[in-house]
């Protein structure tokens, strides 16, 4: 099934039919109600099911026609090197100036499995970009995941020391403080690339990567458009991050060993992760930063209807509304029927993928030629 | 995965070769503080600390614990006398030197590249390293002082329920940071805090960082080419621009309003610095909890031996009556 923008033109009128009634409505949700038999049968044929994870059918693409693609690699955190997949717009030209957007996956995942979204935003106009965060994918481990296993040599007197060391390290941290870094380094990558307008960066994050972009843009005010699917961060009110006493047993044998306990992490890439994260990524409390997300940036949340690790969509209206009333522009569409994993294949992601880039279209815009070109 | 055995003992077995060792203990200058040297692990970073335990500390005590951090480009060895003092009150006091400074291991990256595979959580090999120092980024240094934190409650003879954090000048900010948003700590002392960019409270409304054209220029710049440097000069030079952006960020006076009323806050200001008592004052409103100011006749946060004396006793007398 493909669906390309047919809706645009119903979309438009259906928009502005709406608009006076539904003033933070942004973008027409009239593709959802025109596939509402494709939802459905996503959501009871059994082959559709995807009760644990995405499989690797779900990750393939087609790339659209005229879309290039380039690996890249970016630094973060002191010279930590990860890895991307650049997206190109058919015509591409650095002279021209493009919107752009940084695609990141969800828990424990790989690029790999989103790299369709990029290859679907750049078919409609968008430079996209993939990443790895670190210790995940093709993405080298960061300086908190590599551990020497001989006395560390350096002293103050040089502020860098190369050296052959022997070292081990480890993958799949699953620390949503990095992830948090690692987009925004993707970001700072993104603006510096020829032909895209730093100043119309968007974010797209899909479950646990929907609370890290809320974070960024919490953080930092250059994202101009943010899509969050799948993931619901409800608004709270900011608090010191307590830890169980299972957890800080282990975090005492972390800091006295250097490796705590691990736990099994992950849906569609199962493995193991520090226990740690549990303790960890409180410190990337989403919900209780709505509050510092600047108006300059638009929000819409594609929440499953039926999510069995959200529960409820209850927490992407709450998050809308909160930043609706402090003048943020944002919007909740709901994929009917659909369960967490769903999302990504199938409607789900035809038509999630087609708001999403509308929302990007919308709010970063289109291509701007350079005068001289013209 | 199947083989997973053999490497968990791997790791084990070298968890073991590098774990961390007490070294030798010594009695300092008086009140029975014994002083004990340590090291613990800041995420993959082995740590240097010191523990001044108090007379008669054992493993049965349940005494509160103190964690010092030493301010800006400082080590653990400038707060010696703080800790001494801290214990001589009674409590557990811990120095400790951050990621990359004194005697604690530097931040690590490879030179080259190194096969793996996510499978595999964990590898060994031998291969160029980068290890680089002296940066200077107060969210990497808070993150120390939680496992320092986290280090003394794991210390028999400690109550893991009676924490105290202090800190000077950048750890000042810091020790507030923390207090926000860890809830293990119950008390703080900030001395010439940094609780601004600015240092004049010109935002102190939360909000997401709007970089300028120049700060921008910077992080693209180290996006697109900030592998870890080769050369010491190109490394301070990074480290500086690193230090620039992150201290733009750094805004701990956001953070007062988050400290839970349970955590009672000293602040140490110098009196002849009157921008900063200012400061000081309004930050000390915010709080919820038990707050006072102490000023000490000072202009700068140079202390003569005399204001030393006033300052180590406004920390240890806080934390005494506060933990």
């Amino acid at each position: 099934m493909r669906i390309k923008n047919q809706s645009r033109g119903i979309g438009l009128l259906g928009f502005l039919l709406a608009a006076p009634m539904l003033a933070h409505a942004q973008i027409s949700a009239e593709i959802v109600e025109q596939h509402r038999a494709d939802f459905e049968k996503q959501a009871t044929d059994p082959d559709m099911k995807r009760e644990a994870g995405t499989q690797p059918r779900d990750w393939n693409y087609d790339l659209p026609l005229g879309v290039r693609t380039r690996l890249v690699t970016f630094y973060v955190d002191g010279g930590t090197a990860l890895n991307g997949k650049l997206f190109l717009p058919k015509g591409f030209r650095p002279s021209d100036k493009w919107p752009g957007v940084v695609v990141g996956h969800g828990i424990n995942a790989i690029a790999i499995g989103i790299e369709k979204y990029a290859a679907r935003f750049a078919e409609r106009g968008l430079v996209a970009l993939a990443i790895d965060y670190q210790s995940y994918g093709f993405s080298t481990s960061g300086s908190d995941d590599i551990r020497l296993l001989e006395p560390d040599p350096t002293h103050d007197d040089t502020a860098v020391t190369e050296k052959e060391l022997r070292v081990q390290m480890k993958r799949t941290n699953l620390n949503n403080v990095h992830e948090v870094e690692d987009f925004r380094a993707a970001i700072s990558f993104l603006q510096g690339e020829p032909g895209v307008d730093p100043n119309r960066i968007g974010i797209w994050g899909s479950s646990n990567a929907g609370t890290v972009v809320t974070a960024v843009s919490a953080l930092d005010a250059r994202v101009k458009a943010t899509v969050v699917q799948v993931m619901t961060p409800r608004p709270f009110a900011r608090r010191p991050a307590g830890i169980a006493a299972n957890n800080l047993e282990d975090a005492i044998q972390r800091v006295r060993t250097g490796q705590g306990n691990e736990i099994d992490g992950g849906f569609s890439f199962k493995s193991k992760v520090d226990q740690w994260y549990l303790t960890r990524n409180q410190d990337v409390a989403a919900g209780s930063w709505l509050d510092q997300i600047p108006t300059t940036n638009h929000f819409l949340f594609l929440p499953a209807e039926k999510d069995e690790l959200m529960r409820s969509t209850a927490g992407a209206f709450d998050a809308a509304k909160f930043l609706n009333e402090r003048g943020v522009t944002a919007q909740v569409i709901v994929y009917p029927g659909l369960t967490h994993f769903q999302a990504y294949s199938y409607t789900g992601f035809e038509v999630g993928s087609t708001l999403a880039a509308d929302w990007f279209v919308k709010y970063l815009g289109a291509r701007q030629a350079s005068a001289e070109k013209q | 995965m199947k083989t997973r055995l053999p490497f968990l003992f791997l790791i084990l077995a070298v968890a073991g070769l590098v774990a961390p060792q007490a070294s030798a203990q010594s009695s300092s200058g008086g009140g029975g503080v014994v002083e004990r040297e340590v090291h613990f692990y800041s995420e993959g970073v082995l740590c240097y600390g010191k523990l001044f335990l108090p007379q008669g500390f054992s493993d049965s005590s349940k005494v509160a614990a103190v964690v010092l951090a030493p301010g800006a480009r400082q080590t653990a060895a400038s707060l010696e006398k703080y800790a001494d003092d801290i214990a001589a009150h009674g409590m557990l006091a811990m120095t400790f030197d951050y990621r990359g400074w004194g005697k604690s291991g530097g931040f690590l990256y490879s030179g080259e590249t190194v096969r793996w595979d996510d499978r595999l959580r964990f590898s060994q090999t031998t291969t160029k390293m980068r290890i680089r120092r002296k940066r200077l980024e107060p969210q990497l240094q808070a993150l120390d002082i939680r496992n320092a934190m986290t280090y003394v409650q794991g210390e028999a003879g400690v109550d893991r329920a009676r924490i105290g954090v202090w800190g000077s000048d950048l750890s000042g900010g810091e020790a507030i940071v923390v207090a926000a948003t860890d809830a293990r700590v119950k008390a703080i002392v900030a001395q010439f805090p940094t609780l601004d960019p600015s240092d004049s409270l010109r935002d102190t409304q939360r909000k997401a960082f709007a970089p300028t054209v120049e700060q921008q220029a910077t992080m693209i710049k180290l996006a697109r080419s900030g592998a870890a440097p080769t050369t010491s000069r190109a490394a301070d030079a990074m480290s500086a621009e690193e230090s620039k952006l992150a201290l733009a960020e750094y805004h701990p006076f956001w953070y007062l309003e988050q400290i839970p009323a349970t955590t009672a806050v000293r602040f140490v200001v110098a009196e002849k610095n009157a921008d900063a008592g200012v400061a000081a004052a309004a930050a000390a409103k915010l709080v919820k909890g038990a707050v006072d100011l102490v000023r000490i006749p000072v202009a700068t946060q140079a202390l003569d031996d005399h204001a030393r004396d006033i300052a180590i006793h406004a920390a240890a007398e806080w934390f005494a009556k506060s933990l």
